[in-house]
């Protein structure tokens, strides 16, 4: 049994690249296809459904099991340079360069502008299924995520914090 | 957020929420336009360029970063390409991790790589066993033959040598000189 903090793993220590370029392909797609809604839901619905397993791992294990994660997580993810913080009632990941901004950036791909918005909603509805909050600061190749336990009484997130990318 | 390192698990679970929204079109439809015309508009654009080289160049590199430890075999004969996966990291991915919310993963690659061929005026000869091992033969549209005998075009890497191929209860899917995912042809007797 597998005691990776990652509920699926691969033989190789890091991903590919390259399937950066489908994710943001992906979305470009929702959007179009979909509209702002449809690409939304999708989200969510990844969060709290591909990612259940994480999700109950959070629940059970709280914000140590959050950090764990993470860092496993970005250990994972080629290009990236990435600091995990446990602090009281939150854990902060400051991602100084983010590996899938800098990984469409140098194959010239056009990036969609909400990309860095999927990191909060993907992350905020896996943070609810696990009893917690996520807010997300930051964008176009850094950022800064929190989870926090619902006593670190975060403020609302403010859409505004996310900023777009400019590709 | 969404990593790359477990890609293929969120991809094939983005198919089958796809058809729950959209149905097989937009499954269809996202394997053209996202995967063909957008994310691997590199792979689609070299071998539009430079034909046979191209497949060489993409199917070479692409393959290598997903298996490093070579569980394909790729073999460049005269009016063919062709690639024997004897262990697909895509598909070995899902297996090793108990993931399956589509109803054929194995699919996609030619719901992407078949419009992307015919638009280069290529078609493909292809079998997979939905155990992570499969064949591809590309030649162009207006060529002859297809469906090689096994073993005379990549000799003894040819997967279908292998005793694991079709053990009873594998379902072979195979497509004759086709470009288009839901053509599939009835079994080899």
């Amino acid at each position: 049994m597998s005691t990776s903090p990652l509920p699926y793993t691969d033989t190789k220590p890091q991903g590919s690249a390259d399937f950066y370029y489908a994710t943001n392909a992906t979305f470009r797609f929702l959007l179009a296809r979909l509209g702002e809604d449809g690409w939304r839901r999708y989200l969510r619905d990844l969060g709290r459904d591909y990612f259940a397993p994480v999700n109950r791992a959070w629940r059970a294990g709280g914000l140590p099991a959050v950090a764990s994660y993470w860092r496993a997580f970005f250990a994972a993810e080629p290009g990236g340079e990435v600091e995990v913080r446990e602090l009281p009632e939150r854990v902060e990941i400051n991602v100084r360069v983010c590996p899938a901004i800098r990984h469409l950036r140098a194959g010239n791909r056009e990036i969609v502008r909400e990309y860095c918005r999927h990191c909060h909603i993907l992350g905020e509805a896996r943070a609810a299924e696990a009893g917690l909050q996520m807010r997300l600061s930051g964008g176009d190749g850094a950022c800064v995520h929190t989870y926090a336990t619902p006593a670190a009484a975060l403020p609302p997130q403010d859409p505004a914090a996310i900023r777009e990318v400019a590709s | 957020m969404i990593g790359c390192h477990d890609f293929c698990g969120h991809y094939e679970w983005t198919f089958a929420w796809l058809e729950r929204a959209g149905g097989h079109a937009l499954v269809r439809d996202y394997w053209d336009a996202a995967i063909n015309h957008d994310s691997q508009r590199h792979a689609r654009e070299l071998i539009e360029r430079e034909g046979f080289a191209g497949m060489e160049k993409y199917w070479g590199h692409t393959l290598l970063e997903e298996s490093p430890d070579l569980g394909f075999n790729i073999t460049s004969a005269p009016g063919v390409f062709r690639i024997d996966m004897h262990d697909c990291p895509s598909k070995g991915f899902l297996r090793r991790n108990g993931l399956e919310q589509y109803c054929d993963y194995c699919d996609h690659c030619m719901g992407w790589t078949g419009p992307m061929m015919r638009e280069a005026g290529f078609v493909i000869d292809h079998e997979h066993n939905h155990r992570g091992q499969c064949w591809w033969e590309m030649r162009r549209a207006a060529e002859k033959g297809g469906h090689a005998a096994p073993g005379s075009v990549s000799g003894a890497k040819d997967v279908r040598l292998r005793a694991d191929w079709g053990p009873p209860g594998a379902v072979l899917d195979r497509y004759v000189k086709e470009t288009d995912p839901d053509r599939k042809s009835p079994p080899a007797s």
